[in-house]
């Protein structure tokens, strides 16, 4: 039962004609100005026209989507392939060995020592007989329900730039990320709630920090809200000082004031959602909380995730982040990302950047990630969220096969790497794309991130061509001039 | 020409166009490159595009140069990165024949072969700039609406509501009047006072002199800095994941700031920013560094190189878009899609900003006669009073050290040190004076003076035995022994002279820290007339110890000489002073304004990409405009101060009609909310069309015709009718045009956050007004590599500064006013979106800030009013600047009663009226 609007907002929805909507609860949350550009948001038929009355409701895609919704799982700090996903066996026959054919190489970090072996032995997964490490061995058995892209490619080797790059398709600042897109485009499924949520790791943010949730030019409301499962919305509640019932008087006195204001308006639009999205934000203040409680999730879930694991607090933060990601998705939001890793401890310490003590470091990481992680797949899963909901998991770029010059660590590399997608429309067991053996270079269906978007868009029901915005000069889309969707690796509908 | 047009005639006998080349094109090209496709912009079937080339090449046919023609190279497979066709069969032998023999006979392509549809429209924003005639309107308006349209603004805006069938809107109330004009000039509200006295005055001039004093106030130039640096993209951090804080780039926004305050004309305001180091405005130039800076290079020599192309397309892309309102940086990989600017294009701008480099430098001081004077006649009096301290023999100093003693004639002087505070000593020059008053320093090099030692501090270029007697003070410029012991320098004059003083000095710069190490505590020095002889001049002895140099009270076995030590201490507070003055004079500012080096000559760029350079490019302006305003006639060896003052003069060019037009319409945007032209920064075919062009071009004109003065021309605006309307809504104008385009209210806008964050504080009366210098930060310090920021908890006063004073951190969002559309700091933001969301209402009317200011404002009210009705009343007169009227007394007193007058005050500062410019 959705809660009553005011005059003023029955009236904005009357007049506007929303009432013959089917959402009428929530209209008019908001609406911008736009820099009044709607001749230009207008002037092609592609971009999405949302209403600025109510920006966040539900928009048709271009065609039938696979998914409805995304959830994504970013490792930051650079997930290494090749002890993790991507087996060469060639890695352990030549353990020690120097790598052909890069003489004189200089990485990110300078000179290649040898070929190094994969932290841990790879073993057969499942029907497929995929083979994985054993340093993830929760994601490992989910290898006949994933889609593994050995191929990718990234255009930077560094962590600032590479983290844009993998959020947004641009290595620069300033540049709108594919939660931003993706709500711009299609709004959400339950506006009380925001549309796009980052998760950041209990640790702290990723390097990029909000470039990887920002709107940048797309209007700032499509932005991602960060939220953990420990540190909710800022400003949910009311102040601390202030009573409930002083609250909610103060709250209907402003409302009385901003309606009687409004009567000097009339019609005017922006002032009426103004006061609309104070009635959200109220909305918010109950329903977010509600959602954050995880106190009546059953033993058994916090346990399939590791949340209830006391010895290690970060796990369990990180698992309770994961839990909240499924209880987003179950609730409607359109796209939230998870993290894993921060930078805010240094190179390697929080994050999978393993350049010096690579042994030391992944062990501890991968405890705190796998696990998780894969039983948030397999909690959509088994709730049967996964059939309209695409699960990515992403790295900025990845690792080289060998260990650097003098350390015993891995360096940037970002010719060739591994991200995962799965769930709705995608083909699995499968894998897609291939590095050179030793893992170094892609070779096979060579993958750029701009491909890896545009077929998350595609699986969204949005073409990557048309999804365009304006911003000075160009109608900018979230894939550049570049993209090709990788339908091979679509299921057939 | 004569060769050129016996070929051309000779070889178009054999060669049709239409009967030999046409069918070539079309059988091999048209699939991709026609109607249908146009693939990289390119077409065969247009003879403009076919010959310049699409989005790729600047020009594809070179007219009678077949093998310098990129058609031809690509079509031979002469070009190693692209042959055409891609697949399928390639050109016969013959058919590139008649290809290069049509090419190298003039490529004469006729009219009557040419399918371009003319569409190609020559772009408005390139046109000269007319002046506009005002427009006439007849006689019976004029009368009914004789002062109204007394403002050639109004005449303009009058002529398409009329056009259109709407009409302005009566003038707004006085009270509207003066709070919409303050905050749209000052960014503030009036004080209530205010608003009584201008309601008050019924002077037919009120309303100017308010305009002036608005103008004049120090306030107008905080605001629309603003306006300005979201067009530079400014931000006081790198950016990318380190995000450091570059803590000297302020200077460039009071530079801003200062610019509107002054009136700096626009071609000065303009040129400033992209040269001014060459004349002594070195904080402008913080302009072009304003962007982000990945500062983390690895090893990979390719990707480093990426990195500068990206810094550099960040520079051309915002002074284009800042001053020419053209997209220029669409055209980094290939000619730009709608306007006429092409891929040469984008490079020569790059040449003329490639000595560019993001960082800091010393803020120049440009030597002028009074400052000389200055800085000698401090000098002299220094040293007087030096001389005077020496008779008291104070304590040894890093600085000036002066030993007196009688005449002596020796040809040869020698320092030997026996200890110094720590290490090696170093001297940083070591002075003797002939016995003669204004006696000269015979131990300059200069003068023949030799100099040996008994060893050199090795593998410093900066401590070398030469520098002892080289003129030069301070630490750069000195001597350190090889030993820590027993040390000596001695000098060798060409001649005996007769000398009587010697100043020697550990380091005697002028920056602001003095090295102190080093320091020799005891010597001797000696003179020699045969060098053999030797005779002690002054040493260590007798002279006053380290302790004396920090205490200022005398111990009981001094009290005996009190009177002197006293003395001495004066001496040495007043050469403190002194030699604290020099410092300030020689003082050199750090700025973030950017480093500038010799410019390595830029090639066009394939593709963008660096890996495949063309021919080169010298630096130059827009080739479209070059008809108006002339070739700069650099080469590729310019310097890098050539290539940017001519720059500077080409975009202040009177006759580069861009910049004012561009100019014009971002100040009507500041007082209207949106520009004549929508898309600010885009003055470009996919920019939006001016909605008055006529009226655009005649402000442009009148920009120029006052001088530039942008405060003149945004008064001229502000006394139109147009802006002094009311902005209450009219329906049937509403139906006609909602958007409110043709301007038949004054057009109501919510504040932005930083607007609103000074308007709460202002209201509470916490706002600090410090203007300029470093800004105050809203986080927490951090000093991790990867900057991980988090807002500050706890504000103390001095972070209620206006927020422009606050330290603009790149991509980190403020906790609470960030959500009203602060730009990121990642790319430029010519107009800012204004939304409305729910978030906003949260952190408005939850956060801690509001409260306190509510809680701020509730104490002063109460402290002065007698009864809830006086305190209610004075709330709403402070926030709101009005009375409440009987409803809102009734429930805001009931509100007050029951839960205090913070919460109508925390109402208050949430209310749409309270947001809203109206």
């Amino acid at each position: 039962m959705r809660t009553p609007l005011t005059p003023s907002g029955n009236w904005l929805l009357d007049r506007r004609r929303f009432l013959s909507h089917t959402m009428t609860g929530l209209g008019s949350i908001a609406l911008v100005d736009l820099l009044h550009r709607d001749r230009l948001l207008c002037a092609d038929d592609d971009p999405p026209r949302f209403d600025g009355q109510r920006p966040f409701a539900p928009r048709e895609p271009h065609f039938p989507a696979r998914a409805r919704r995304v959830v994504m799982v970013y490792c930051t700090g650079a997930l290494s392939q090749v002890d993790t996903f991507d087996f060469k066996p060639e890695l352990f026959r030549l353990h020690d060995q120097p790598l052909p054919g890069a003489e004189g190489l200089k990485t990110f970090q300078g000179a290649q020592g040898n070929l190094a072996r994969p932290l841990r032995d790879f073993v057969p997964r499942g029907e497929s007989g995929k083979m994985t490490s054993d340093l993830l061995p929760h994601l490992g058995a989910l290898a006949d329900h994933v889609c593994f892209l050995h191929g990718m490619t990234s255009r930077t080797n560094t962590h600032g730039p590479g983290e844009n790059f993998m959020s947004t398709c641009f290595t620069v600042d300033g540049f709108p990320s594919l939660g931003a897109w993706v709500n711009y485009a299609l709004g959400t499924e339950n506006e009380e709630l925001p549309a796009f949520v980052a998760i950041p790791d209990p640790r702290g943010n990723p390097q990029s920090a909000g470039n990887n949730w920002g709107a940048a030019f797309l209007p700032a409301m499509f932005q991602g809200t960060p939220m953990t499962a420990a540190r909710p919305v800022s400003y949910l509640h009311r102040p601390a000082r202030v009573s409930a019932t002083a609250d909610q008087a103060t709250s209907d006195f402003l409302r009385r004031l901003n309606e009687r204001h409004l009567a000097q308006f009339p019609g005017d639009s922006d002032l009426a959602a103004r006061i609309a999205s104070y009635e959200l934000a109220a909305r918010m203040q109950r329903s977010i909380p509600h959602l954050m409680d995880l106190s009546k999730e059953p033993e058994t879930v916090l346990r399939a995730y590791g949340a209830d694991q006391t010895n290690n607090s970060v796990k369990a933060a990180y698992a309770r982040n994961c839990i909240l990601a499924r209880r987003l998705c179950e609730a409607g939001v359109r796209f939230v990302q998870v993290f894993n890793g921060a930078y805010a401890m240094g190179e390697g310490v929080g994050n999978w950047d393993g350049h010096k003590q690579i042994a030391e470091q992944y062990p501890g990481h991968a405890e705190i990630f796998d696990q998780p992680t894969a039983a948030l797949f397999q909690d959509l899963q088994q709730r049967g969220l996964l059939d309209d909901t695409l699960f990515v998991l992403c790295t900025e770029f990845g690792r080289m096969p060998t260990f650097q010059a003098g350390a015993s660590g891995r360096d940037h590399n970002p010719d060739g790497f591994t991200c995962l997608l799965a769930g709705a429309g995608v083909r699995a067991p499968l894998s897609y794309g291939a590095t050179d053996e030793f893992g170094w270079r892609a070779v096979e269906r060579v993958t750029t991130v701009y491909d890896f978007h545009a077929t998350i868009l595609h699986v969204l029901g949005l073409d990557h061509e048309r999804l365009t915005f304006y911003h000075n000069g160009a109608q900018r889309r979230l894939t550049d001039v570049h993209g090709h969707v990788l339908r091979d690796l679509l299921a057939k509908v | 020409m004569w060769t050129w047009f016996f070929a051309s005639c000779a070889s178009a006998q054999s060669i049709d166009f239409e009967r030999d080349v046409l069918p070539i094109l079309t059988e091999s090209c048209l699939d991709c490159h026609g109607p249908e496709t146009a693939e990289s912009g390119y077409r065969v079937d247009v003879r403009r595009i076919a010959l310049r080339g699409g989005d790729l090449y600047p020009q594809l046919v070179v007219s009678g140069n077949a093998q310098g023609s990129p058609l031809y190279q690509i079509i031979s497979g002469a070009d190693p990165d692209l042959s055409m066709p891609p697949d399928g069969e390639r050109l016969s032998r013959k058919q590139l024949r008649i290809i290069e023999g049509w090419i190298n006979a003039g490529a004469v392509w006729p009219d009557t072969a040419d399918r371009d549809d003319g569409t190609a429209q020559p772009l408005w924003s390139l046109q000269p700039l007319q002046r506009p005639a005002i427009p006439r309107l007849s006689e019976s308006i004029l009368d009914s609406n004789a002062t109204v349209l007394s403002n050639p603004v109004d005449r303009f805006i009058y002529a398409q509501l009329a056009a259109a069938g709407l009409s302005l809107s009566p003038p707004a109330d006085r009270r509207t009047l003066i709070r919409r004009l303050s905050l749209v000039l000052t960014g503030l509200p009036p004080t209530g006072d205010e608003v009584d006295a201008f309601v008050a005055d019924c002077d037919s001039q009120a309303y100017e002199r308010l305009v002036d004093r608005l103008l004049a106030s120090p306030r107008f130039g905080e605001r629309w800095a603003q306006h300005w640096l979201d067009v530079a993209r400014f931000a006081e951090s790198d950016g990318f994941e380190t995000n450091h804080e570059r803590p000297n780039a302020w200077p460039y926004r009071d530079y801003v700031i200062a610019a509107f305050n002054d009136d700096q004309p626009i071609h000065q305001f303009i040129r400033d920013q992209i040269a001014g180091d060459q004349w002594g405005v070195d904080a402008a130039t913080g302009f072009l560094v304003g962007g982000a800076h990945d500062i983390v290079k690895g090893e990979d020599a390719d990707l480093n190189i990426t990195q500068r192309m990206d810094e550099l397309a960040d520079m051309v892309n915002t002074t284009a878009t800042a001053f020419l309102g053209l997209t220029v940086g669409c055209a980094r990989c290939h000619n730009h899609k709608f306007d006429p600017i092409s891929q040469t294009d984008f490079y020569a701008l790059q040449a003329a900003l490639a000595g560019v480099h993001h960082g800091e430098r010393d803020m120049q001081v440009f030597p002028n006669e009074q400052r000389q004077e200055q800085i000698a006649a401090l000098e002299r009096d220094l040293s007087a009073r030096q001389i005077e301290l020496a008779a008291f023999r104070p304590p040894v100093t890093p600085r000036a050290n002066v030993e007196q003693f009688s005449p002596r004639l020796v040809r040869w002087v020698r320092f030997s040190i026996e200890e110094a505070s720590r290490y090696e000593p170093c001297l940083d020059e070591l002075e003797v004076f002939r016995a003669e008053s204004d006696g000269h320093n015979v131990a300059l090099a200069e003068h023949g003076t030799g100099v040996t030692s008994s060893g050199d501090y090795q593998g410093a270029a900066i401590h070398q035995l030469a520098h002892i007697n080289d003129g030069l003070y301070g630490n750069e410029h000195s001597w350190i022994a090889s030993t820590t012991r027993d040390a000596w320098v001695q000098l060798e004059f060409p001649q005996p002279e007769t000398i009587d003083r010697i100043v020697w000095s550990r380091d005697r710069g002028w920056q602001e820290h003095v090295f102190d190490d080093r320091l020799a505590i005891s010597y001797r020095i000696e003179g020699s007339l045969d060098g053999e002889h030797w005779e002690l001049l002054a040493s260590s002895r007798g002279r006053r110890d380290q302790t004396f140099r920090q205490r200022r009270a005398l111990t009981t076995e001094e009290e005996t000489e009190a009177s002197t030590i006293v003395a001495m201490w004066d001496l040495m507070d007043i050469v403190a002073d002194l030699e604290q003055g020099m410092r300030d004079w020689h003082h050199r500012p750090h700025v973030y304004a950017g480093r500038f080096e010799q410019p390595p000559i830029v090639y066009r760029l394939h593709r963008g990409d660096h890996r495949q350079p063309r021919e080169e490019v010298p630096p130059e302006g827009l080739s479209a405009l070059r008809e108006l305003t002339a070739s700069w006639g650099l080469k590729s060896d310019a310097t890098d101060a050539q290539r940017r003052v001519a720059l500077a003069d080409w975009l202040a060019n009177p006759h580069n009609p861009l910049p004012p037009r561009v100019m014009a319409n971002r100040l009507w945007q500041g007082v209207f909310g949106r520009g004549l032209v929508a898309t600010p920064s885009d003055f470009g075919a996919m920019g939006a069309p001016p909605t008055h062009p006529e009226l655009l071009d005649w402000l442009a004109s009148e920009l120029m015709a006052r001088g530039g003065s942008m405060k003149q021309l945004i008064r001229l605006l502000v006394t139109s009718a147009a802006f002094q309307q009311s902005s209450l809504p009219r329906e049937e104008a509403a139906k006609q045009d909602a958007q409110c385009r043709w301007l038949w209210r004054f057009p109501p806008r919510r504040l932005e956050g930083e607007a609103i964050r000074d308007r709460l504080l202002f209201v509470s009366d916490a706002l600090d007004w410090t203007t300029g210098g470093p800004g105050f930060s809203l986080f927490e310090p951090n000093s991790n590599y990867a900057r991980n920021w988090v807002a500050k908890q706890q504000m103390t006063s001095s972070d209620f500064r206006r927020m422009i004073y606050a330290q603009k951190l790149r991509m980190e969002p403020d906790a609470v006013f960030s959500v009203f559309d602060i730009p990121d700091g990642g790319q430029i933001c010519p107009c800012r979106a204004r939304s409305t969301t729910p978030l906003q209402a949260l952190n408005l009317f939850n956060s801690e800030f509001v409260l306190d200011q509510a809680e701020r404002l509730a104490a002063q009210i109460e402290a002065v009013g007698l009864t809830s009705e006086q305190n209610v009343t004075d709330a709403f007169r402070r926030i709101l600047l009005r009375d409440a009227d009987d409803r809102e007394m009734e429930w805001a007193q009931a509100l007050a009663s029951e839960h205090g007058l913070v919460s109508v005050c925390r109402a208050l500062l949430n209310t749409n009226e309270f947001l809203w410019i109206e």
